[in-house]
Parts: structure tokens; C-alpha cells; sequence
């Protein structure tokens, strides 16, 4: 065989045989007889040197793709004719459940600051978030919270073991988002529509209560902000988020850092505000917002004159769990990472 | 605050046809949320939350004050019985009580009668129901008169034995640390500097002042005279003592809220006429009244134009007038009103007159509307992009993301650390410094769940490092954690490699490109590695470098070679690939003692390449590698 025409010959009569094989065997067979050391392949190889030293290179190379091309054309065929074996287990093996890959768990907490997001992305809220450990002025005086305000005691707060800062006052790990208004009002960027999500901390633990947690905060600044926004937009977030069949209502609320201060309800999802076992007669309670006060905006350099806004900041989990129906009847388990837990979601 | 008002009292002020559940759910909607409806013998008593700002709403008075507002607005009748109280004439002036006050800014107004022939005896049926419905024991009848003013009207009263105040003398003053009362539950308190308290001339300490009175001048069986004692105290000063003392009464409550000034003299008359109605009691001095600071009236300038840029909808101006003088502002010229004294600390600006007037409007009757203005462009963190690819990444490759807590205990952190000044308990003190001991524990904690477990968690840590930076606060890193237990250290760098791969990370020879880190080896088969996740952004590209496909083949095959002691992987894998530029691609296969499985794949973009060529790359690289002393295992 020093004839390089034979090369396809040698393709053509491969798939004849392999049209006759009945066994693995044959397989093996057919493979030694054409791949083997002294198979045809081989053979051709070694008569190599019988050709003029101009040819030899490109013949070579012509072999070795013969050589692949067997190569699949065997493992193919003998690929297929093991599939197509009629074994007595078949039946069986179809039956199993399959092999599942090994899939983890994105956890919930991640899951409800995604679908936040989501909902309030083609409004144009731009996502930020502000340190998580920040000093008292952020925390309280520029959000009209002057230093003997009672208005401080309605958060558990953590203070670090750290000196007192003249102006900034104590570091405290911040106990709401709302610590991030003036800190976005200052970067000197208007109008604003900002979308803060970030980590607090409060002192207190038990079934309903986490000492780390997540809020999401939004402010929206421009000018000719008013009250009817703030519903539009809470009303977006509401049939986004929860369904279209959704509605909001405020109540009449006080924070120092709104005015006026709104709180927040959701129609009922079980009762559609009957009133039911799950609810204050027909309304869930959401969370607070409220238009900016007019100090908050001052202590962020925003001109009052020109500018307004509204401002809300509510509880990642407890939004997410109304929003699922997942009622975890301890919200600890959401900290406690017990894989039993973490898999459910 | 919440406060328990029964509607039989409300109605001592008004005359509504209004139901309790309308009444509830009016309120809820305009003033304050009442929580619920609870009926007690024949009446119906309202939950309501009044909100801190509202001091002026801690009492019957207060709620019936806002009804009488909204209730007519809803179409409901709504009568006001006002009650008029009398100042008594012709005072038989006998007794008198000397007050020395040292520092005036702490009782801002000081006000007191003294009663004489008091029958100690328990109160009306009416009086003591009312109480009990209210959560207050009735314990006689001068001393429920002050209790029962309280809820009526907001204002704290308290009555001493007149005979038990030594010298006839008071003397209010600011606590020394240390000094002790002891109080009328029968408590000795021990108290820090700064409470405002009253003694006698026997320099007893009678009473702590806005909080409760003191055991040694209570009133008893035998008690004749009372003093009848109405004041108003600066609410930062009571704040503080009470918060010190965790003595948190009604009265403090409503003394840090601020009380109506002008209430005061009302609240006393009418308190010194049930006394005689009740206990037969006769005035028997004059009106012991001392103002120590007089209030400026307050006016605002109602500007319609801003309430209706807030509420976002046009009010009427004689709508906008009306709320607001039904509420009590009254108008005083220049298109201004007066604030009234019961709402003096809480309004200041036209925001806080448009929230007055929106909320009697009606929050619900404003539309939705969505913010028309231009969306703001700004600058989109990277971040939360590459956040999302990661966290998604390992989840496929089999990780379950975890959250932990800010604070751990100290054997979790390292020197960087800040601590809490107010731990939670003792597991919390100190702020996290790495994710990975945290993650550590989880790892144990689920030790039973399965034999591989691989968790991570992306959040910051809190470092030392940064407070004395422009901020002052400390660095607050973001982190990716990654803790594993039962797979092998290879399988984990693999990971890791994927990672890098689908960050679009490049980590080839040169150092600079990759990421540095560290696979930490805990024992008991757990390994954990942690990231800046900023340096991963920095890193990570969504940028594909496309490299044209060639119509030759390539040619692969797998060598084995024997690496002696001390040779690493990364010379080993420099070295050929430095060996000629047609080995397109040189994986690790696999490894058994030192024996190390490279496949190897060669192409050549310009021509289709041959086993000649392979084979004379191969002899290059044995040679290469004869430097290292590593050889083909034959």
C-alpha cells in the first residue's frame, strides 16, 4: 500500500466492516486490524520511508489525520452500538431517578434584596450602599435627631468601643438605612433616586428580631416632589412586588427625619381587606416613609427652595416573608445557617 | 406610647353618633392607629398609639380634641360639652409652703394649693372603674383624683401630706450622686447626680420629682392636709432620671413629652373642685403659682402654596383654614397663625402645619402618581453585578450561601478588631474581622447534615484600620468567604480556577494577572479562603478576547512524567509552555505519587501540524525539563 490514494480506501472499507459488527468483540477486532502496531495504519507508517523525501512530509501528515479519523469513526460506532444493546436491565435503569449535579442554595435573604431590586430598577432607583458601622451625625443629627432627642431610643443601637468624635459623635453600627440619605444627598448629584440596601443592627434578639438584618431604603429627590409620588411609587413597588391586585394606604405616623410621616399598609392577601385572622382588619402594616424634612435636606446641602423629596425604609426579610407566604415562625433561623434550613429555599 | 381610653369618657366631651369601630377607624386614619377595641363591662376601650411627637394626646382631652375635628368631616354629629371650670374667690387663706427652686430651668412652672379636712375614704364607683379600665388601681380617693386627671386631661398631678413636708419648706434642687429615696412602691433608690428632687427643711428627700413621690410624706388614713401639686418639669432632665433609674411611670412618660403649659392652671382647679366633691376637703391657701419661664407665642405663616406642593394636590384655602383653625391654630393677622399651647414644642414649620392639614384632608384621598422628572445617570456599581455571577457560580458548583451575625465572640477576630461598648451577650462583644471563623462554625455546626459541605458568604468586615481616616470610620471591607469540609484541596482550587475563569479573570504565569490567596487548612478535611471582593471586580471583565479558529487540527496526547522533590507545578507548567508556541493548551490531567499527567494539545495556526512536529516539540521539552530533573515515567 504506497499508493496515497489509498488512504481513502482504507476510510471506505472500514465502514463496510464496521456495518457487519455484531459484538464488542468485533469492535476490538476491527480496531487492532486497522490501529494496530502492525494494523494498516501502521503498516503505512512504516512504508514511509519508500517515499521521496519532497512528498513524505505532507503524506505524513495526511496519515495522522487518517489516523484521528479512524480513530472516531471506531469509537463512534462503537458508542452507538453499545447504546443500541438490548440489555435485560434497560427497563430498570430508565426507571432510576437520574443523578441530580450537585446544586447549592442561594440564600432567601439573597433572594428578597434581587427581587427588591428588580421592582424598583425601571423606575431608575440606582442601587448604593453606605457603611454598615458609620458615626452618630449620619445616624442621628442630620437626620434631625439632635443629641438628647428621645427619637434615639426607639433604636436599640450598638456603640462601638471607640473615642467619641467632636463633631461626628460615637460609631454605632448604623440601626437603619436612612443613615445613607444625607451621605447620598452630599455626594452633590440631583436629582436623586437611590435605592440603599445594606446591613443594620439592632440590640435585641428574639422570635421576630435579628441583631444584624437588612434594610432597603428609598429617597427620592427633585423638584415638585410630593405626597402623591411617594404613593405612586409604593404603589408600584406593592403590585410589582406582591401582586397587581394589591393596594396601599398611609396612615398618619411620626419620624423626625419626614414630615409629615407616613406608615405604610398593604391590603390583606388572604382576606383582599375583609378582615381576617392574619390581619388588622384588612390591612398589613408595610413600613414607614414620609417627605424629607426640610433639615435633612439642609444638612445634605440640598436647596430646600428648589428641591423636595420622599424617603422610605423598611425590613428586607419581614417584606420578603409577607411577600412568600414563607411564614418562618422564628426569624432567627435566618442567621442561624443550619443546612437543613438553607436548602428549603 | 400606647394609652387606653374608654369611649364612655370620651363622651364626657362630646356627643357623637359615631360607633366605636367608627371612631377606631377614623382615628387610625388620620391621627393615630388604634389598635384595637376592647369591651369591658358595658364600655368599649380604645387602644391607641399615640405618637411621640403628640405628647398633647395622652389623654381624653387630647383624643376627643382630635375628634371633634374629624368627626363632623366623616358626617357624623360631634357636639363639644365643653366644661368650664371655676377659679375659687374669697380664699380662707391659712396655711402656706415656702419654695426655694435653685436652678429655674428645671422647673420650668411650679404650681400647688393646700387642702385641709380631707377625708382619706375610697373613690366613687365611676372614678374607680374608669381607673381600673385604664390599667390604674384606685387606691383612695385624693390620690385617684390625681391619677384620674392624668388621663383626662395629660397632666401629672401628685398630693403630699401636707404635715409630713417638715418646716412647711421645699426646696427643688438637682440630686447629688448617691443620695437615696425611697419611693412610694417601697423601693430605696439609689440616685445618679442630676435628678431633679424636692426636700424639706429637714433635708428629707420628699419626692423624685416627674417620676414618683416619695414613702415618707404619702398620704394615709390619718392625713388632713394635703398639698396638691402641679407642675411642669424640663422634660430632658425627667428623661434622663427616669431612663437612669429603668423607672419608666406614666407621669415620666408624659413629662418627657412635654405638658401644656397653659393646661396647668385648668388641670389644678378642676382637680382642687372633684377633691372637695370627693373628700370634703377645703382650700386652704392660695394659689401657689411660679412661672419661671415664659413662652414666646409662636406664629407660622401659612403658606397654601407649599402645603399643596407637599400634599401634590390643589387643597382649597378655606379648606386649608379651616382644618387648621378647628385644630386650634388661631389666625393672628399677615396671613399667620398662632400655634396652640398644647402643640408648641411639637409644630414649627409650614411642613409640620401641611402634615396637620394633609392628614385631616386624608392621605387615602390623594392619587398615585409616579415621579415624572428625568431619571438620574449615575455611574453603576460594579459590584452587585459581579456579586450576582459569583454567588450564582457557586451555588452550581454545589454551595449554599450563609449569613452570620456582624459581632462574634473574641476568639473569632484578630487584632484589627472593634468591640461593642453594649454587647448583646457574650458571644457577640466584637465586630467581625474575616468571614472565615464564623463560616468555621457553621461548618461544625452542621457537622451530622452530610460528609462534603461547602458554604460561602459575601459581606464586609469591620477593621480598625480607617478611624483615623478623613471619615473616621473604620474600613469596612466586602468579602467573599469560602469554607469547605470533606473535598479534596485540589477540587477546591479547581473551584476557585472556575471561578476565576467565569469572572473572566486571567491567571496565567505572570503573578500580576491573577489573584493572590490563600487555601487555609483547618484539619478535620475543612479548608477555607477568603477574598477582598473589590480586588475580584478590579479583576474581572465581561470582555472575551476572541482568538480566530484555524481549519487545521490539532493534535493532543497525554505525558506522564516523575518529578523529583521540591519541583512545583507552576515550573514545571512555565516551562512548557515557554517551549514553543505551537502547544495551544496544557492542562493538568491527573497525579498519582509524584507521577503528574499533563494532556497536552498542539496546533499550529499556519499549516496543519504533524506527528513530526509533536515530536520534535516533545523532544524539546524533555530536554527543557531535564533542568528540573524531571522525567518522562517510561
Amino acid at each position: 500500500m504506497d499508493n496515497p490514494n489509498d488512504i481513502e480506501n482504507i476510510k471506505k472499507y472500514l465502514s463496510e466492516k464496521l456495518e457487519t459488527v455484531s459484538s464488542v468483540d468485533d469492535i476490538s477486532k476491527i480496531r487492532n486490524e486497522f490501529l494496530g502496531k502492525k494494523g494498516f495504519i501502521g503498516k503505512m507508517l512504516s512504508d514511509m520511508r519508500n517515499i521521496s523525501s519532497d512528498q513524505r512530509k505532507d503524506y505524513g501528515a495526511k496519515l495522522n489525520l487518517l489516523k484521528i479519523e479512524v480513530e472516531n469513526m471506531i469509537d463512534e460506532y462503537s458508542g452507538k452500538f453499545e447504546n443500541d444493546k438490548d440489555s435485560i436491565y434497560t427497563e430498570l435503569y430508565k426507571s432510576l431517578p437520574g443523578r441530580k449535579p450537585e446544586i447549592g442554595h442561594i440564600n432567601i435573604i439573597t433572594q428578597a434584596i434581587s427581587e427588591i431590586t428588580k421592582v424598583f430598577a425601571p423606575l431608575g432607583f440606582n442601587r448604593v450602599r453606605y457603611p454598615e458601622i458609620d458615626r452618630e451625625y449620619y445616624v442621628f443629627e442630620a437626620l434631625n435627631m439632635p443629641e438628647t432627642h428621645p427619637a434615639r431610643d426607639e433604636w436599640e443601637t450598638f456603640f462601638v468601643d471607640s473615642p467619641n468624635d467632636e463633631k461626628l459623635g460615637r460609631l454605632v453600627i448604623t440601626p437603619h438605612t436612612s443613615s445613607g440619605q444625607v451621605r447620598e444627598m452630599l455626594k452633590g448629584e440631583l436629582p436623586i433616586r437611590m435605592l440603599n440596601i445594606s446591613r443594620c443592627g439592632r440590640r435585641q434578639i428574639d422570635v421576630s428580631h435579628v441583631p444584624s438584618f437588612y434594610q432597603f431604603e428609598g429617597l427620592v429627590i427633585d423638584e415638585n416632589i410630593s405626597t402623591t409620588h411617594l404613593i405612586g411609587v409604593l404603589d408600584y413597588f406593592a403590585k410589582n412586588f406582591f401582586g397587581a391586585d394589591r393596594e396601599t394606604r398611609l396612615r398618619p405616623y411620626h419620624f423626625r427625619f419626614t414630615e409629615p410621616s407616613f406608615e405604610v399598609d398593604i391590603n390583606c392577601g388572604i382576606c383582599h381587606g375583609k378582615g381576617c385572622k392574619l390581619c388588622k382588619g384588612g390591612w398589613l402594616e408595610l413600613g414607614g416613609a414620609g417627605m424629607v424634612h426640610p433639615n435633612v435636606l439642609k444638612a445634605g446641602g440640598v436647596d430646600t427652595e428648589k428641591y423636595s423629596g420622599f424617603a422610605f425604609g423598611w425590613g428586607v426579610e419581614r417584606t420578603y416573608m409577607m411577600k412568600s407566604g414563607t411564614k418562618i415562625d422564628d426569624i432567627r433561623n435566618l442567621f442561624s445557617n443550619d443546612l437543613r434550613f438553607l436548602e428549603q429555599f | 406610647m400606647n394609652i387606653s381610653i374608654p369611649y364612655s369618657w370620651i363622651k364626657d366631651y362630646i356627643k357623637t353618633d359615631a360607633k366605636a369601630e367608627d371612631i377606631a377607624r377614623i382615628l387610625s386614619l388620620h391621627s393615630f392607629s388604634v389598635d384595637k377595641i376592647i369591651k369591658a363591662g358595658g364600655d368599649e376601650i380604645f387602644e391607641i398609639e399615640v405618637t411621640p411627637n403628640r405628647g398633647d394626646a395622652l389623654s381624653v382631652l387630647g383624643i376627643a380634641r382630635e375628634l371633634k375635628v374629624l368627626l363632623p368631616r366623616q358626617g357624623f354629629k360631634c357636639e363639644w360639652l365643653k366644661k368650664e371650670y371655676e377659679e375659687p374667690k374669697n380664699l380662707d387663706v391659712q396655711d402656706n409652703i415656702e419654695v426655694v427652686i435653685k436652678d429655674k430651668t428645671l422647673v420650668p412652672r411650679f404650681s400647688a394649693v393646700i387642702m385641709d379636712n380631707v377625708k382619706f375614704v375610697e373613690s366613687p364607683k365611676l372614678i374607680r372603674e374608669r381607673l381600673e379600665n385604664v390599667g390604674i388601681r384606685p387606691l383612695g380617693n385624693v390620690i385617684d383624683v390625681t391619677n384620674y386627671m392624668m388621663i383626662d386631661k395629660g397632666q401629672p398631678m401628685h398630693v403630699f401630706d401636707y404635715e409630713k413636708i417638715l418646716g412647711s419648706k421645699m426646696i427643688v434642687r438637682e440630686s447629688t450622686e448617691g443620695e437615696v429615696i425611697s419611693t412610694l412602691d417601697g423601693i430605696d433608690r439609689k440616685l445618679p447626680s442630676g435628678v431633679i428632687v424636692i426636700e424639706d427643711e429637714d433635708g428629707r428627700l420628699i419626692d423624685l420629682c416627674g417620676i414618683m413621690g416619695a414613702k415618707n410624706s404619702e398620704v394615709d388614713e390619718n392625713t388632713k392636709k394635703i398639698l396638691l401639686f402641679v407642675q411642669v418639669y424640663d422634660p430632658v432632665k425627667i428623661r434622663k432620671a427616669s431612663m437612669s433609674l429603668g423607672h419608666r411611670t406614666d407621669a415620666a412618660l408624659r413629662f418627657e413629652k412635654g405638658i401644656d403649659y397653659e393646661g396647668v392652671i385648668p388641670a389644678l382647679w378642676e382637680s382642687v373642685e372633684m377633691i372637695s366633691k370627693l373628700s370634703g376637703a377645703k382650700l386652704s391657701s392660695g394659689l401657689i403659682d411660679i412661672v419661671n419661664y415664659e413662652r414666646d407665642p409662636k406664629e407660622i405663616h401659612i403658606d397654601f402654596q407649599k402645603i399643596n406642593k407637599l400634599a401634590g394636590i390643589e387643597i382649597e384655602n378655606q379648606k386649608v383654614s379651616s382644618i387648621l383653625s378647628d385644630l386650634g391654630f388661631e389666625k393672628v393677622g399677615d396671613g399667620n397663625v398662632m400655634v396652640p399651647s398644647w402643640r408648641y414644642e411639637d409644630i414649627n414649620i409650614i411642613e409640620d402645619l401641611a402634615e396637620e392639614v394633609i392628614r385631616i384632608y386624608g392621605y387615602y384621598n390623594l392619587p398615585a402618581k409616579l415621579p415624572s422628572g428625568e431619571i438620574p445617570v449615575r455611574e453603576i456599581d460594579k459590584t452587585f453585578y459581579w456579586e450576582k455571577v459569583v454567588r450564582y457560580f457557586l451555588k452550581y458548583v454545589g454551595f449554599f450561601e450563609c449569613y452570620t451575625y456582624s459581632a462574634t465572640d473574641k476568639e473569632n477576630v484578630d487584632e484589627n478588631a472593634l468591640n461593642l461598648s453594649n454587647p448583646l451577650n457574650e458571644d457577640m462583644t466584637h465586630l467581625k474581622t474575616s468571614l472565615l471563623p464564623q463560616l468555621l462554625d457553621v461548618v461544625n455546626k452542621n457537622q451530622g447534615y452530610s460528609e462534603k459541605i461547602k458554604i460561602f458568604e459575601i459581606g464586609s468586615v469591620y477593621l480598625l484600620s480607617g478611624l483615623n481616616s478623613e471619615d473616621k470610620i473604620p474600613d469596612q471591607p466586602l468579602r467573599l468567604g469560602i469554607v469547605t469540609k470533606g473535598i479534596d484541596y485540589n477540587e477546591l482550587k479547581g473551584i476557585l480556577k472556575g471561578m476565576f475563569d467565569t469572572l473572566g479573570i486571567k491567571y496565567g504565569l505572570e503573578e500580576s494577572l491573577g489573584i493572590k490567596y490563600e487555601i487555609k487548612e483547618y484539619g478535620g478535611e475543612r479548608l477555607g479562603v477568603e477574598f477582598n471582593f473589590d480586588d475580584l471586580v478590579q479583576k474581572a471583565t465581561k470582555v472575551r478576547a476572541y482568538k480566530p479558529l484555524t481549519s487545521f487540527n490539532s493534535i493532543k496526547e497525554d505525558l506522564t512524567f516523575e518529578i523529583p522533590q521540591g519541583v512545583l507545578y507552576p515550573q514545571i507548567e512555565k516551562i512548557i509552555l515557554e517551549t514553543d508556541k505551537r502547544i495551544f493548551k496544557l492542562e493538568f490531567k491527573d497525579i498519582y505519587k509524584n507521577y503528574l499527567t499533563f494532556s497536552i494539545e498542539y496546533l499550529d495556526d499556519e499549516k496543519q501540524i504533524s506527528s513530526e512536529d509533536t515530536q520534535e516539540i516533545r523532544k524539546k521539552i524533555f530536554k527543557n525539563l531535564e533542568k528540573l530533573g524531571v522525567k518522562l515515567k517510561i
